[in-house]
């Protein structure tokens, strides 16, 4: 593993763990860090000496541990007033039910679009679009006689596979964002 | 020695915002600077994982300010300075120190005596 992977790595797992300060707040102590991280290395290799990233990153701790540091004062912030300490507990059970339906909604439409979008390419105008309850919803399906299908009723076409794949790849992006936040979040509970 | 260890630890610990803003009384310092500073002393050596949270609070504090400074083709550093309010904070707790300091040399004093 090279020293500018372990560093990438390094910085990547503390803006994770930094999700509770807004964005601007946690692009500043990373940048900071980089910063010194990089100082430290000129300054070892200005006395001759070979700079050790994974030395250096040793002084920070591990990421969890120096971004704790920094957002101990949300964590820590004026205790719940009595009887709210139930709250925390739904909490808790909401967080991992919310973790584990998140992952299989998610995920599982996720790959149902992209599959929807190759089985349309390999059988043509098989699935479509219609609008139901008088406009008010559409449904996404399988034709079963694309033939017979009367223009105006159903969209088909190819363009449906680059729609569904395209859709299918954003859910799949935002629901792993969304199961690492969720995670955070667990984790801390 | 173990006990030791650990008051030199707590020691340590419980100084820790007073030599913080003792060291940026003179001039304003950057993180890798200030740590360099402190490191020249055998009993303030803290590592980097102590400094910066521990700046990133008394920032918040209001008792220091922080600024990034780009120094020619040097990349940007965070320079901390020791504003109003951490002047007076460091005043009062300088008096504070020196009052303990002296309250326990005289204790020991006592003990020598006795």
């Amino acid at each position: 593993m090279s020293d500018n992977y372990k560093l990438r790595n390094y910085l990547k797992d503390l803006e994770l763990y930094l999700a509770r300060l807004n964005q601007d707040e946690a692009n500043e102590v990373v940048k900071e860090i980089e910063s010194h991280i990089f100082d430290a290395i000129d300054q070892t290799e200005a006395k001759g000496s070979i700079a050790d990233v994974e030395t250096i990153l040793q002084g920070f701790g591990p990421p969890r541990e120096l971004a704790s540091g920094y957002v101990s004062h949300i964590l820590n912030g004026a205790p719940p007033p009595r009887g709210f300490r139930s709250i925390s507990l739904v909490r808790k059970g909401v967080s991992k039910t919310l973790y584990y339906s998140m992952f299989v909604f998610g995920y599982g439409l996720g790959i149902i679009l992209i599959f929807a979008g190759f089985y349309n390419l390999v059988i043509p105008n098989s699935i479509g679009i219609w609008s139901v309850a008088d406009g008010n919803s559409f449904v996404v399906g399988t034709i079963s006689s694309p033939g017979y299908i009367e223009d105006g009723e159903v969209f088909t076409g190819l363009w449906l596979t680059l729609l569904f794949i395209f859709c299918g790849y954003l859910l799949l992006l935002l629901s792993h964002r969304i199961l690492q936040i969720l995670k955070l979040f667990h984790s801390k509970n | 020695m173990k006990a030791e260890s650990k008051w030199d630890v707590q020691l340590r610990k419980g100084s820790l915002e007073l030599v913080i803003l003792a060291a940026l009384q003179p001039k304003a310092l950057y993180g890798l600077e200030l740590l360099n500073y402190l490191h020249e002393f055998e009993t303030m050596k803290i590592s980097e994982g102590t400094l910066y949270p521990l700046l990133d609070r008394l920032k918040r504090e209001g008792i220091i300010d922080a600024n990034w400074v780009q120094e020619g083709e040097l990349r940007p550093r965070k320079y901390y300075t020791l504003n109003q309010q951490g002047q007076q904070r460091l005043t009062d707790m300088n008096a504070r120190w020196q009052q303990s300091v002296n309250d326990i040399h005289a204790l020991l004093k006592r003990t020598k005596t006795n």
